[in-house]
């Protein structure tokens, strides 16, 4: 495929595999945008960061919730100082087990990990976005695989509360739980809460258009509603691509929410919030 | 229920809900506060107004302590030594050695001591716990709770940690005493807070309490406290995850009447609002006051009130150093007996 020149390569692969086929496509000289997270070690993210950067592409890492047009609206309200300082955040992105059609999300060394893995990123991604980029200052997570326990997803947790401290002072509370069970109308949400000094704004990335109940199915009727927010995220990437400029969120935004997972495996393993450094590196080289 | 002589101490916020539920048992209730508010309660409600502890408490077979939570030792003591059941609104002390001093007096006196956990009495809590308890939601991974309220600046010892304990202790122990009740036991706490943590506190202050709560069964609980700006409504909300589903409630979703259109903003002239249902306090405060009559054991106990602060204390000290704190395991355990709902 890369023989045919493309100008820009979308990398959907199993996160272990993102590496990889990140290198290729910067040596092909195609502009990428790489799925969440964004690798899963440290190394391979700032090695996909660097060969980009030498090959003068740009990386894009897969976010869409920050294209929610509700969330462009949140971003502003709290850039032009309408909610006063940001306190706290807390959230949940739940979900129904991926590893139940895609058993792969359930091995940790394709996947980095499971639930905190897979669904930590989305709302640390949206809190980079609200503060700009600062880097998270300590992790918290506490996880268990009592859902889907010897289902699935055996090795890997399918529940997890992760809590975030900003340098600033805010903290982020996460629920990255795949906890929807098999037959839940939809397939996940993410829903989420800041409470600022003037006001609290409560955001639903993932809200319902019409409900009721579906009688063929015997089940809630959920008509998905929202913006199509992955429709939002390409024309991002292709109007960088087209134009050169850096895209957002960029490859340091997926190193950034990828060093929190990774703390948050860190804290499973300590049973202790663990520190992270206050500064993300540039070029490893 | 008349021969119930009940000496009501403070006249705050508290003291106004649980007045009415005596007088609804029928209570003789004699009130006294130390801040003078006592006379225009005690007028309000036909109770009887008095001009010191000791003569409140003289010849009451309960008393009902409504002070700020660092008086609650020294009236619970007194009161345990005349020889009253007390009912002491939650927290039942800022510290768990506090607490279970208080608690041992009790058993010591052989009188009942209850802490004021309303939570566990507002129907949507006391489903819940009906839920999980009757095998409902299978095997528990994972609960969140959120509690959000405006900022109390109406009264200054709430802002003021020596006094309240703050929003982790004054604010968020009901959800930690609702986790522990429904998934048993606390071994490990992590806490954080921010924004507006002392006193003064200005009107318009804000701020925000998170906890992580790993039970000995390995359940994990989230708990989120909200002293939000001046204009926020009270609400509270859970969701729940098990094997066998999920369940979720939040206080705004389903209102019996919901009035919009009034100029104030708030109910119109004359027609009612708010819940429908008994009050979640009178039906505590019938609880007590059955098993303070010999009754049946309430669904919250003494200990369940030592065994809670035990958890603010631990979430407070883990915020202070940033550290995760460990619990040792109780000798005491969580009731598992079902309740009528």
């Amino acid at each position: 495929m890369f023989a045919l020149s493309p100008d820009a390569v979308v990398v959907t692969s199993e996160n272990a595999r993102h590496r990889h086929l990140v290198e290729r496509a910067a040596a092909a000289g195609a502009h990428v945008l790489c799925e969440k997270p964004l690798a899963t070690t440290e190394a391979d993210a700032r090695a996909m960061i660097d060969a980009c950067a030498r090959a003068g592409v740009g990386l894009m890492t897969a976010y869409p919730v920050r294209f929610s047009p509700a969330f462009v609206a949140l971003r502003r309200a709290l850039a032009d100082g309408l909610l006063g300082g940001l306190i706290s955040v807390h959230g949940a992105n739940n979900g129904s087990n991926p590893a139940r059609s895609r058993p792969w999300f359930a091995d940790p060394e394709l996947a980095g990990g499971g639930a905190l893995a897979d669904h930590t990123v989305h709302l640390a991604d949206l809190v980079d976005a609200l503060l700009d980029g600062e880097q998270a200052a300590e992790v918290y997570a506490q996880a268990n695989s009592v859902l889907d326990d010897g289902g699935p997803a055996p090795d890997v947790e399918t529940a997890g509360l992760v809590t975030i401290r900003y340098p600033g002072g805010v903290v982020a509370a996460v629920d990255a739980s795949w906890s929807h069970p098999p037959d839940h109308p939809t397939w996940g949400g993410l829903a989420m809460t800041c409470v600022g000094e003037k006001a609290i704004v409560e955001f639903d990335a993932f809200p319902p258009l019409l409900g009721g109940f579906d009688s063929a199915t015997g089940r809630d009727r959920w008509e998905a509603g929202g913006a199509d927010l992955d429709a939002a995220m390409l024309d991002e990437f292709l109007d960088a691509a087209r134009t050169g400029r850096r895209p957002s969120p960029d490859g340091e935004s997926g190193l950034r929410t990828l060093r929190i997972v990774l703390a948050a495996y860190e804290s499973l393993r300590t049973g202790h919030p663990v520190a992270l450094s206050a500064a993300v590196g540039t070029a490893a080289d | 229920m008349a021969e119930l002589e009940v000496a009501l101490i403070g006249a705050g916020g508290i003291a106004r809900t649980h007045l009415p539920a005596w007088v609804a048992l029928g209570a003789r209730v004699r009130l006294y506060a130390p801040d003078g508010q006592a006379p225009a309660l005690a007028r309000e409600f036909g109770a009887t107004s008095v001009g010191s502890l000791r003569e409140a408490i003289a010849g009451a077979n309960v008393v009902d302590v409504c002070t700020p939570t660092d008086t609650h030792r020294e009236i619970t003591l007194a009161a345990v030594a005349a020889g009253a059941h007390v009912l002491c609104e939650k927290p039942l002390a800022l510290g768990a050695a506090e607490a279970a001093e208080m608690a041992d007096a009790a058993e010591a006196a052989g009188v009942r001591l209850y802490p004021g956990h309303v939570v566990r009495y507002f129907p949507a809590y006391a489903r819940l716990r009906a839920l999980v308890a009757g095998g409902g939601l299978g095997r528990v991974a994972v609960a969140r709770f959120t509690r959000t309220g405006r900022y109390p600046t109406w009264s200054g010892w709430f802002a003021d940690p020596a006094r309240s304990g703050g929003i982790l202790t004054d604010q968020m122990l009901h959800d930690m005493d609702m986790a522990r009740w429904l998934f048993g036991d606390v071994v490990r706490v992590h806490a954080r807070q921010q924004g507006h943590l002392t006193a003064p506190a200005p009107e318009g202050a804000v701020a925000t309490g998170t906890a992580v709560l790993t039970h000995a069964g390995g359940t994990l609980t989230q708990v989120v406290g909200v002293w939000g700006p001046p204009a926020t409504p009270f609400r509270t909300t859970f969701h729940v995850s098990g094997t066998g589903g999920t369940v979720q409630h939040d206080s705004q979703a389903h209102l019996d009447l919901r009035i919009t259109g009034a100029a104030s903003g708030g109910p119109a002239d004359g027609i009612p609002g708010g819940d429908f249902g008994e009050s979640p306090y009178l039906t505590q405060i019938r609880e007590f006051a059955e098993a303070f009559a010999g009754g049946p054991e309430p669904r919250v106990s003494g200990r369940d009130g030592v065994a809670a602060v035990r958890i603010a204390e631990a979430a407070a000290e883990s915020a202070r150093t940033g550290r995760t704190i460990e619990l040792a395991p109780q000798t005491t355990t969580v009731p598992t007996g079902g309740i009528d709902q």
